[in-house]
């Protein structure tokens, strides 16, 4: 708030413009920026900058630390754990991606034809988004329980057994990506609608009246011009997919025996909770920076287009 | 476009898919592409609130139901012992308590600090003007997961461990926020501002009396963001409030979840107590917030 008392001071009102009211004008835009770019840089940019140079250092503590050169990078790339963790994270995020797009494209192309109870419907699907995530893995662990929960509860109904969820580590790994899913599908659904109501009603006309399907609408006008868009999408789901935390947490605790346990948990686990291997944790999650930064890249890249269309 | 279409297949159905200047549909009976879509969008969006309806009937029945076969759907003999018993187990009020002061004095902070930082880049010429824009957008590359290490350090260091201002300060200064603002700001009319200024207001006064009430609506995206963010936040909070006295809800339930002692049900009426506020809160507000989170999100 130090910008709040310095430009008041020129307050009673001048003929001219005075010498000192120039001065404040042009400090103004700096004191204005400063509460936020102080907090910038203490909290995000020196430890960027910082999480690089750590990545050189080792500590069992957290506290003492020495400094092991390329070290932690060698001794991450010979961890078969990590390599574990990476392909989980992979797989994961490559399965979220394509399924979570896929479907809520369908369910943009659905919802947009839609007139009646479109408000509701809307609403329904994009709800968990707003869900605290950490309750989502709870409500969703209980939900996939073997013999109380909802879902063997319902397969078993119809014949197809009580599967293990959360045991078998395949399982687990699907019941992560249908909830990954679940969290996402109307939020990417409702960005796809805003990209789908810009395009120009005339276009659907012309179409129409020149005697296509609407198959053909979709692919010839909907998907070329969407494209912009659906590429937002598939790279916030990407980011999201390698970001996964707090729901797989609380959902399957990484487990069984770390089938689940993907990049962020590792980071954590590593970093935070004994025995800390805290080398290993910079170097990955240096890895992931760069990984995430050139994802965002892209998006800001292409989302820079997508506004101009 | 619409020379290259051709009229393969005029005879079944004219297209579903129309912009929003639909006015013919009233007085036909819906057709049969309709009826399909609406059964599964309908089926679909039952399908999603599903395990949130299971959970909150669930929590309404005793041990020996949830166990029972065939399962029961509608509880046969409800009962708030999960309520009773869950929290007493489960210390809400201080965690409710950590949690709406970090999420309201957060908010106010990021309102404040992201309006003051947006007006200057965008109503303002000054040296370095791009630099700092540039440093604004590199901010949103860096998420908390990837400088999770270092930035705890420097809480640490700043003695900000086991404090709600070490969960309020650190994520306040959204980039997101900066630049939604920044956006919404570039449209107002910088005769306004100079007109201000040949009256003699100061830069203080023009930003507060006539920049912030006309960025409302901005306003009101940036907060439904920062007060979703902030409530829901997990991660951050788990590493710096390790102290129960200082932990927020989602930390607080993390815990109380994974003790093996605690009853299924009971967890679940705590999570359905937990969700049932910021559930009311997104139906009252389903529009704005929808409108917000997904236009935030392409910007």
């Amino acid at each position: 708030m130090t910008a709040a008392s310095a430009p008041v001071r020129e307050r009673p009102p001048r003929g001219r413009v005075h010498r000192g009211r120039v001065n404040t004008r042009r400090l103004a835009p700096y004191l204005f920026l400063l509460p936020n770019m102080l907090i910038f840089a203490v909290f995000t940019i020196w430890p960027a900058l910082n999480g690089f140079n750590l990545s050189f250092y080792d500590s069992s503590n957290g506290r003492t630390f020495k400094p092991v050169g390329t070290g932690n990078y060698s001794a991450i790339l010979s961890d078969e754990e990590f390599w574990a963790v990476v392909r989980h994270t992979l797989v994961y995020t490559v399965g979220f991606v394509l399924i979570s797009t896929v479907l809520a494209m369908a369910l943009a192309l659905m919802i947009n034809a839609q007139r009646r109870g479109r408000g509701a419907i809307s609403a329904a699907y994009f709800l968990p988004i707003v869900i605290s995530p950490v309750v989502v893995g709870i409500v969703w662990r209980a939900a996939f329980d073997r013999e109380r929960g909802m879902v063997n509860q319902g397969l078993s109904a119809v014949g197809l057994g009580e599967p293990g969820w959360l045991v078998e580590p395949s399982l687990a790994m699907v019941a992560i990506i249908v909830v990954g899913t679940w969290i996402h599908l109307g939020f990417y659904a409702m960005i796809l609608m805003s990209g789908l109501q810009s395009i120009d009603g005339s276009l659907y006309e012309a179409a129409r009246i020149d005697g296509t399907t609407t198959w053909q609408a979709i692919r010839l006008i909907t998907m070329p011009l969407l494209r912009p868009t659906l590429m937002v999408v598939v790279i916030l789901a990407t980011i999201a997919g390698f970001q996964s935390f707090d729901f797989i947490f609380t959902l399957t605790g990484g487990g069984p025996v770390s089938a689940t346990t993907l990049m962020v948990q590792y980071i954590y686990e590593n970093g935070f909770s004994y025995p800390i291997e805290y080398g290993l944790a910079s170097a990955a999650a240096v890895i992931l920076f760069v990984v995430v930064f050139m994802v965002t890249f892209a998006n800001y890249v292409l989302g820079r287009r997508s506004d101009s269309i | 476009m619409s020379t290259t279409l051709t009229a393969a297949d005029t005879a079944s159905r004219a297209p579903e898919r129309k912009p929003s200047t639909w006015t013919s549909m009233s007085g036909r009976p819906p057709s049969t592409s309709t009826v399909v879509r609406t059964t599964l969008l309908v089926a679909g969006a039952l399908a999603v609130v599903a395990p949130l309806v299971w959970a909150a009937l669930s929590s309404f029945k005793s041990a020996e139901e949830l166990a029972q076969t065939p399962p029961t759907l509608w509880p046969h003999n409800p009962t708030v012992d999960n309520y009773t018993s869950g929290l007493q187990a489960f210390d809400f009020a201080r965690y409710l308590t950590n949690s709406v002061i970090v999420t309201v004095a957060a908010t106010v902070l990021t309102l404040a600090i992201n309006s003051m930082a947006a007006y200057a880049l965008a109503k303002f010429n000054f040296r370095g003007r791009t630099v700092f824009f540039l440093i604004t957008l590199a901010t949103i590359m860096i998420p908390l997961q990837v400088i999770l290490l270092p930035v705890y350090q420097v809480v640490s260091s700043l003695g900000l461990t086991n404090s709600l201002l070490g969960l309020i300060i650190p994520p306040a200064a959204t980039p997101t926020g900066v630049f939604l603002l920044r956006q919404y700001m570039l449209t107002l009319p910088d005769e306004m501002i100079e007109a201000a200024r040949v009256d003699g207001a100061g830069e203080w006064a023009i930003f507060w009396r006539i920049i912030l009430p006309l960025s409302r609506p901005a306003l009101a995206v940036v907060a439904i963001f920062s007060v979703i963010w902030r409530w829901n936040d997990f991660l951050w909070p788990l590493i710096v409030a390790q102290d129960e006295s200082k932990q927020t809800i989602p930390v607080a339930i993390a815990r109380f979840a994974s003790q093996q002692a605690i009853p299924f049900n009971q967890i679940l009426a705590v999570s359905v107590v937990t969700i049932v506020r910021i559930v009311v809160i997104f139906l009252l507000l389903q529009r704005q917030i929808i409108a917000g989170l997904s236009q935030g999100a392409i910007k």
